[in-house]
């Protein structure tokens, strides 16, 4: 098995330091994302999703099992592994023109490449003229904007997302999406488009963006069922139809009883 | 607006008045508030009568610019020696002490305690201590300068690199950033609102210890020119001469509220202010 | 702080310790450098003979007295500048002013104004004690719910009332930040003051001594280098008792607070 990202039974279990109490976060959690495919996880709270996307991030190191790329197990971060935080991770003190370059600088382009690039990028998610702006003079729509073309500058081969889009209100959400998609590649050649791995909250903006939905469950987190999601592409604009409302209400279905429970188990 | 529930912001007046037109009001409304300090005072020296136990305010402003074309220009001299020498070195040991404290554990521990058990002794109680070592000398003020500053500076640097977001970090490494680049680029600018308020917080006690110190242990200076002329009665002199450090003093602290206003113009929020 | 945590700098003093009582013991400067026993010696001795709990009682009593004289004057001043927005907005250049002035600079004038038996300390740590509690009563006032004012006026409430129910619990926390701040200023000031006026005056006859002065005495008089560390040891024992005490304070008394 040789996808673009293979999680092999990954586990992770927490110690809290101060009670000394075990919190298994994830148990034996196995799946693939292949090079060109849209994946997201949903499940009821608690079930382990952000700490899924970290593992694979390489920004925590699993109890066992491993994550490889390309094959390749990982050992941390990566800029072929971008990764677009739930609240954007922003650098306060830097523009928007000075987030978008980090990537580029950090890699040791030169001025002038840096400074192409991140106007490139930042033409292309529609924040042309914001180049000068601080984070937190951004709405949160904008801010995203910002955090999508600070991933993209470094072109990375993989997207991992955690909940990207859970900081907005609904309708600035449904056009993020759209422009997601768009920047993804919904309507162009397959080949085009990078692997993504998407957490979401929402089973339909789930099933509106991926090919494949990974239901996990909680207390372990672990994967319930793989639902393929066999909606034609290009799909942006077409939210509403039948056979995606059908998706919605199985996924609902299977996570229904644990996202009840985890309304009164979760502390804040 | 119509509905606010908090006083935390002066409402705009009424009429159409822009921001500079604002501050323009805002420094009228001192300068009206200053006159009627004055006034009072005035009064007050009139009620009293005695020259030498409340001098008038006039007799105060003459008394400055007497020792404006005299003695007071070597006063600020010797004190903002004395207040630049130690402020400095206090703030260079103090972030040297954060620096590695927050970098190496094992130093941390025993850093940490050291400081926590040193800050409870002000830099007032060492004074006689001071003078035992150096005697009555421009060393006494700059020490105890020096020990004041280094406390505020460190502990609010150590907590402005500890509360630096660990995302950010992330963000950084994700990137593709070095360690070195992540504390350059990512943890210096993340603790620069603390350091710059522990830097205030420094320049505050340090001119306290400054006055202090120079009261009592050196023979130049501000503080020492208070007792000088105190000795003489000449209390207009000595109010001219509290005027002039509370003015410096004030003057200090907007000139680092500025810049630190400047530097963090990028951040809505304020950092660690213990004094509040 | 777990025990192994506290390991290594409880290690590194007792050693500190050790080696510095042998080092000045053994190179024989037990007259110039303080050491470990001499400072037990010290507090030994002036336990016994009672200058230490006198003098540290004086000072603590003037602390106490202009703590409470500027809490009287500062939080009602407070208070109405934070709440009556034109009078705090009046009222607070003049307060800036005057606190940017440190309050020890103020000796010689209260000296002349006060005498030297020790009512001129006194006026020291009053003023020192006085603006914390402005400040901080002005802030919390300030961003007291309007709502709940209103809410109180609907029911009936006198304005006496509203104060009495609404306003000062408010700014209850604020007030008590300010009492910490303010009584770790008046320490620090008492103890400057007591030392000015023990250095700078020198006709005798200055009321009852504190800890500042006896702080004089021993540098003077004395030259006991020992006794000077174990009075500022002192000095930062009761620093520390009187933060901890004030934290205590305030958190028994606005537990809802984190």
């Amino acid at each position: 098995m040789s996808g673009k990202i293979d999680a092999q039974s990954l586990s992770k279990t927490y110690v809290s330091a101060r009670s000394g109490e075990r919190v298994e976060a994830l148990r034996d959690v196995s799946f693939s994302v292949a090079p060109h495919e849209f994946v997201s996880i949903v499940g009821p709270s608690g079930c382990g999703k952000s700490t899924l996307l970290a593992l694979v991030a390489g920004f925590v190191a699993p109890t066992s099992g491993r994550v490889l790329a390309d094959g390749v197990p990982i050992t941390g971060p990566d800029p072929r592994r971008g990764v677009m935080f739930q609240d954007y991770a922003l650098f306060p003190w830097r523009t928007v023109l000075g987030n978008v370059e980090f990537g580029p600088l950090a890699r040791g382009a030169t001025r002038e490449a840096m400074r192409e690039i991140a106007h490139r990028y930042i033409d292309l998610v529609g924040l042309k003229g914001f180049e000068q702006r601080y984070p937190h003079e951004l709405s949160g729509g904008m801010r995203q904007r910002c955090a999508l073309a600070r991933l993209l500058a470094n072109e990375p081969e993989v997207w991992l997302m955690d909940e990207p889009l859970a900081a907005v209100d609904l309708q600035t959400r449904n056009i993020l999406q759209d422009e997601l998609l768009r920047l993804w590649g919904d309507g162009d050649d397959a080949a085009q488009r990078r692997a993504v791995l998407f957490v979401t909250h929402g089973i339909d903006e789930a099933v509106y963006l991926s090919d494949r939905v990974l239901v996990l469950g909680r207390r372990p987190g672990r994967i319930k069922e793989t639902v393929d999601i066999d909606l034609a592409r290009p799909r942006r604009g077409l939210r509403n139809s039948a056979a995606a409302g059908r998706y919605i209400d199985y996924i609902w279905n299977l996570i229904r009883d644990e996202a009840a429970r985890a309304i009164v188990e979760e502390t804040a | 607006m119509a509905n606010a529930t908090h006083s935390a912001v002066a409402p705009a007046p009424a009429i159409g008045v822009g921001p500079t037109a604002r501050r323009l009001l805002r420094g009228l409304e001192v300068l009206v508030a200053l006159a009627v300090v004055v006034a009072l005072w005035q009064a007050a020296s009139v009620a009293v009568g005695n020259s030498t136990l409340l001098p008038s305010p006039l007799r105060v402003l003459h008394a400055w610019i007497d020792l404006l074309h005299a003695d007071l220009r070597e006063d600020i001299l010797a004190s903002l020696l004395h207040l630049g020498l130690g402020y400095a070195l206090g703030v260079a040991v103090g972030l040297l002490l954060a620096a590695v404290s927050t970098r190496f554990a094992v130093l941390e521990a025993i850093i940490d305690p050291l400081v926590e058990l040193l800050r409870p002794i002000s830099a007032i109680a060492w004074i006689p201590l001071a003078i035992l070592m150096f005697g009555i000398s421009a060393k006494v003020p700059v020490f105890l300068i020096f020990y004041a500053s280094v406390f505020p500076i460190f502990v609010n640097t150590v907590a402005g690199v500890k509360q630096v977001d660990p995302r950010l970090v992330h963000a950084a490494e994700m990137l593709g950033a070095s360690s070195r680049m992540i504390l350059t680029h990512v943890v210096m600018p993340a603790a620069l609102p603390y350091v710059l308020a522990g830097a205030r917080l420094s320049l505050g006690v340090a001119w306290m210890a400054m006055v202090a110190a120079e009261l009592t242990g050196s023979d130049a200076g501000l503080g020492w020119r208070l007792f000088w002329y105190q000795e003489f009665f000449a209390m207009d002199k000595v109010m001219a001469v509290i005027l002039t450090i509370g003015v410096l003093g004030y003057l200090f602290d907007t000139l680092l509220r500025a810049l630190q206003a400047r530097i963090t113009r990028w951040s809505p929020d304020s950092a660690v202010d213990e004094t509040r | 702080m777990t025990s192994r945590r506290a390991f290594l700098p409880l290690a590194f003093f007792t050693v500190a310790i050790l080696v510095w009582q042998t080092a000045v013991v053994h190179y024989g400067q037990r007259a110039t450098y303080p050491y470990p026993m001499g400072v037990v010696d010290a507090a030994v001795r002036t336990i016994e003979d009672g200058s230490l709990v006198a003098s540290t009682s004086n000072s603590l009593l003037r602390v106490l007295i202009g703590f409470a004289i500027g809490a009287a004057c500062g939080i009602p001043l407070g208070v109405l500048m934070g709440f009556v927005r034109p009078i705090g907005r009046a009222v607070s250049p003049i307060v800036d002013s005057l606190r940017s002035i440190a309050p020890i600079a103020w000796i010689p004038m209260a000296l002349l104004w006060l005498g030297i038996r020790g009512n001129a300390a006194l006026f020291i740590v009053t003023y020192a004690a006085f603006f914390p509690f402005v400040l901080n009563a002005a802030q919390g006032a300030r961003l007291i719910d309007r709502n709940l004012v209103n809410a109180a006026r609907a029911l009936g409430a006198s304005r006496a009332l509203v104060v009495r129910s609404v306003v000062l619990p408010s700014a209850l926390p604020a007030i008590l930040t300010g009492a910490r701040v303010s009584m770790a200023f008046a320490w620090g000031s008492i103890i400057a003051a007591e030392l000015a006026m023990g250095i700078k005056v020198t006709s005798g006859g200055s009321g009852a001594v504190g800890l500042g002065q006896l702080m004089v005495s021993t540098l003077y008089v004395r030259r006991d280098v020992n006794g000077l560390v174990l009075y500022m040891i002192v000095i930062g024992i009761i620093s520390l008792c009187i933060d901890l005490a004030m934290r205590r304070l305030q958190r028994s008394l606005t537990p809802w607070r984190t």
